[in-house]
């Protein structure tokens, strides 16, 4: 008779025969998911969840589950190269490890001699546990050049979280919330930074109520209990309506108010400014709603919000998630059980600190590209990409000779993609650490073959807010590709930083956990630390900002010379800002909706993952085809101002009429040539990037709303 | 700190020998145990169509488990959708093995309906007769391929894989009929008591 448990190593050690079992840490995305790979003859045999780990409780992802098929893709990079010809002629030769680095150090010694330490520029995309490295060695060569997601992916939440009440607020699942506010985010199939799927589907089934905002019907918002569909790029708007009813029907947390927020009074002042009828003139969504979801949610205790990045992406971007932490507090639900906690980090050397930040010059601070005008994001050592473009194409205001990009496919993830590409075909020298040879890397002068988290020793989720620690434990080697913390921590000593960086990275990790008190060997023999839990933290010591107070009146906007108070911006391009493009253009185009298996332009190489989506595709509405005359599966050519591209047409009803979503990060590794069809069906190459479309404080691109016109794609 | 929600992680004992009667035949059954799908609590997100692909190695286009939508038209005056997750029920009287020729379908005396691949004729013949859309046909190979509950895994006591607690939404649901229904019942008590 047996006994059947979840995921039964011991069993299944036995029964296929494998070698050995590690657990480690996966980062098919941003990390989080604990998870056992088996090892047969030297090789990653099979993936499975850890059930023990408090993230993810057994559960995975499907890409979590491809991810051998990643680790031995027979397209992956396996040891440095260099082009041999022109760009784009896809002609490159095998080098060594040494000289790859050296000549990336002598290229960097040389720009940093002749034109300054800014005219080097290290980027990296999405958030890769990699990021507080790249901070180092470019805080330590006085480069305050470091192009990251930053502007508009989660850098916001942190800066405007920490302006607002001292860190970001993350939903304590563990303990139920009552009520969840999905917020421009699908966390079902996606990974917004401190979160997976698992612990908001356990809260849902335990009874929480859900109320759903998003211009889709994606399932989540299909099973809520309300579903506010709202006009794109309006979100600012609706949160500013759901607090004035709050407001006015006094259904605020009195002494949260009276006693731990600063700037109440001209705060109600400004939120008197949207009542009902003008914000559903503005965002479409019937007033009715709108009070019974601001009712819902500030009755129903704990309540939290479920947010994304897609209020990131937008004009609105510091004021959207400052908006939505108004909520979160005036409820009364920060720093509460089941609401949304200020955890703490275990005693570490946070990000910060690793990435020596102190250690940059302030004359080389006051040189951070677009610093003067994004002043919120410079102080947060975030750029804005167009100011890089600019700095390479223009030499404005002054020249950037070097990029380097590490997990990066800025031709794919970056607005305004044909004025990337130009950026990066006349930089004069890129390099590029990746897994595949990518539509950016074939632009490179020299490719690294970067690790996967198969393939690496390091501290997972040292960077999040949720307060836990995992290791992540190497697995297996791959040809020569190294971690971008071990091929940095090389390259740091080859440009004379030898004396902050160690001899094996081994020992960077032994400096994190110094404070912890234990070394990575110590470290890598337990499951996870987590960070001390409490609560309500602030009625001893207040909040960690300028007033210890939470503001709703933000002091450090106010002296960075902005508007303190947060308020509704339309959008650059809108049915409202520019009618008479609408009439050329008109739709709302919506972009970037997650799919399941993809990570941005990640995973199209991978069979399992592919199988999932063969085409990129357009939703549109059945009344919308059927006037434009486009069917189901039918090729569809979506236009802007600034291009065109093609996907699939996929009817469906869960959109407005006058709205279509275009997925984004679209390439097709499959064809050989170097270009691997990178202006097909990018929907970047349809968005803007101009400065005075960018969120003020933030400079976030607004990348995810604009206007487009569609028409069948002839010969279809 | 902890959850009790749905006593994670699920043990399921096989419990005793029973005797039953089965399509007219009396037969020793080692105590039955099913695949239940909560299709309400799914997302969209295919892992288990990954999972399977990790265990059973089906090649491209070839799926024994895949996630479609349904849509089922209005919800109390709201639009509705929902993902269905599509896999073999293994039915107590399995129109694909009435129907396949060969006898290559058949049902074991656990309640498993596997198909012999090595036995199939390519006839399709199974392919129409299953009401779920569960049985795949690969062009390439000439023959059906379905779910056989990763029989092969069952037998040495190890869940099917998309059923290994891999899904996030916790909706595949493998293990004694008695105990599943419980947890299905609390589960829709709890959402209709957030409704």
């Amino acid at each position: 008779m047996h006994e059947f448990k979840y995921a039964n190593a011991e069993r299944e050690m036995e029964f296929y025969g494998y070698d050995s079992v590690i657990k480690s840490h996966c980062r098919m995305c941003h990390g989080g998911c604990g998870v056992l790979v088996f090892v047969k003859d030297g090789k990653v045999a099979k993936i499975a969840g850890d059930q023990d780990c408090p993230i993810n409780h057994g559960t995975l992802c499907s890409k979590g589950l491809a991810s051998a098929q990643l680790a031995y893709h027979p397209d992956r990079l396996t040891y440095p190269v260099r082009r041999v010809g022109p760009k784009l002629s896809g002609k490159w030769e095998r080098i060594s490890w040494d000289e790859a680095l050296g000549t990336i150090a002598a290229r960097i010694l040389g720009y940093k001699e002749k034109y300054g330490a800014e005219s080097v520029v290290f980027g990296y995309g999405t958030g890769r546990e990699n990021e507080a490295a790249i901070y180092r060695i470019a805080n330590l060569l006085g480069s305050p050049n470091v192009l990251t997601a930053g502007h508009f992916c989660y850098g916001p939440r942190i800066a405007t979280s920490i302006i607002t009440c001292g860190t970001n607020p993350i939903i304590d699942y563990e303990n139920f919330p009552k009520c969840i506010m999905m917020w421009g985010n699908n966390v079902t199939i996606s990974n917004p930074d401190c979160y997976k799927g698992e612990p908001f589907s356990v809260a849902l089934d335990a009874g929480a109520k859900l109320i759903v905002i998003d211009p889709r019907l994606t399932r989540p918002a299909a099973r809520a209990n309300l579903w506010l569909q709202l006009r794109p790029g309006t979100d600012a708007a609706l949160a500013l309506g759901m607090l004035n009813v709050i407001v006015n029907e006094e259904l605020y947390d009195k002494d949260f108010v009276n006693n731990y927020t600063y700037g109440w009074d001209d705060f109600v002042k400004r939120v008197n400014e949207y009542p009902l009828e003008r914000v559903e003139a503005i965002t479409w969504v019937p007033r009715e709603k709108i009070r019974e979801a601001a009712r819902l949610f500030a009755v129903t205790k704990p309540a939290a919000v479920q947010w994304g990045v897609a209020i990131e992406q937008q004009i609105n971007c510091a004021d959207n998630d400052r908006l939505l932490m108004f909520l979160m507090g005036l409820t009364g639900n920060i720093d509460v059980p089941g609401g949304q906690v200020l955890f703490k980090a275990p005693p570490i050397v946070n990000v910060g600190r690793f990435g020596a930040h102190d250690k940059l010059p302030q004359e080389q601070a006051a040189k951070r590209l677009g610093g003067e005008r994004f002043r919120l994001a410079g102080q947060f050592a975030i750029i804005n990409p167009k100011a890089v473009w600019d700095a390479v194409l223009d030499e404005e205001p002054y020249p950037v000779k070097m990029l380097f990009f590490i997990s990066s496919n800025p031709v794919l993830t970056r607005a305004n993609a044909r004025e990337v590409y130009r950026a990066l075909e006349q930089v004069d020298f890129m390099a590029v650490s990746d897994f595949f040879m990518t539509p950016t890397a074939e632009l490179a002068d020299i490719v690294l073959p970067a690790s996967t988290w198969l393939e690496m020793d390091y501290i997972g989720d040292f960077w999040k807010r949720h307060g836990y620690i995992l290791p992540r434990r190497k697995v297996v080697q791959v040809g020569e590709c190294r971690s971008d913390h071990e091929m940095l921590n090389d390259l740091a000593h080859r440009i004379g930083q030898g004396e902050y960086w160690w001899d094996s990275f081994e020992s960077g990790l032994d400096y994190i956990l110094e404070p912890l008190g234990i070394t990575w060997q110590e470290f890598k023999q337990i499951d996870y630390v987590r960070g001390e839990v409490k609560y309500k933290k602030y009625k001893e010591k207040g909040f960690s900002t300028p007033t210890r107070k939470f503001e709703l009146y933000s002091t450090v906007l106010e002296k960075m010379g902005y508007d303190p108070l947060p308020q509704h911006r339309e959008i650059p391009e809108s049915p409202v800002s520019t009618p008479d493009l609408y009439e050329e253009y008109p739709y709302i185009l919506i972009t970037g909706a997650r799919q399941p298996g993809f990570f941005h332009t990640e995973n199209r190489q991978i069979p399992w993952l592919r199988e999932l989506h063969k085409d990129p595709q357009v939703e549109i509405h059945p009344e919308t085809a059927a006037k434009e005359g486009i069917k189901e599966g039918d090729w569809v050519i979506i236009e802007s101002p600034r291009g065109k591209v093609r996907q699939r047409a996929k009817l469906f009803a869960g959109i407005d009429p006058r709205v279509v979503a275009a997925q984004h990060a679209w390439w097709y590794p499959e064809r050989k040539e170097p270009g691997h069809g990178w202006d097909e069906s990018n929907i970047n190459i349809l968005t803007d990037n101009g400065y005075e479309g960018c969120d003020p404080a933030m400079g976030a691109t607004n990348v995810r709303a604009l206007l487009c016109r569609i028409k069948l794609e002839l010969g279809n | 700190m902890g959850r009790s929600l749905n006593a994670r992680p699920l043990l399921t004992r096989w419990r005793s020998t029973l005797t039953l009667t089965l399509n007219g035949r009396r037969m020793l059954v080692v105590q039955k145990y099913i695949l239940r799908i909560d299709n309400e609590a799914c997302w969209g997100c295919k892992t288990c169509e990954v999972a399977c692909k990790q265990e059973n190695q089906a090649r491209d286009g070839i799926k024994l488990i895949y996630v479609t939508e349904d849509w089922p038209g209005e919800n109390a005056g709201m639009l509705n959708f929902l993902y269905q997750v599509n896999i073999c029920r293994h039915c107590e009287n399995p129109p694909c093995a009435e129907t396949c020729p060969v006898e290559a379908i058949s049902k074991r005396d656990d309640g498993i309906v596997i198909l012999d691949e090595a036995s199939c004729s390519g006839c399709k013949a199974c392919v129409e007769a299953c009401p779920y859309h569960a049985i795949t046909f690969d062009n390439h190979g000439a023959i059906a391929h379905k779910c056989n509950l990763c029989s092969h895994r069952v037998h040495s006591g190890l869940m099917p894989a998309c059923a290994d607690n891999v899904c996030p939404a916790h909706c595949i649901h493998f293990g004694a009929p008695g105990d599943i229904e419980n947890i299905l019942t609390e589960k829709a008590k709890n959402r209709n008591n957030s409704a």
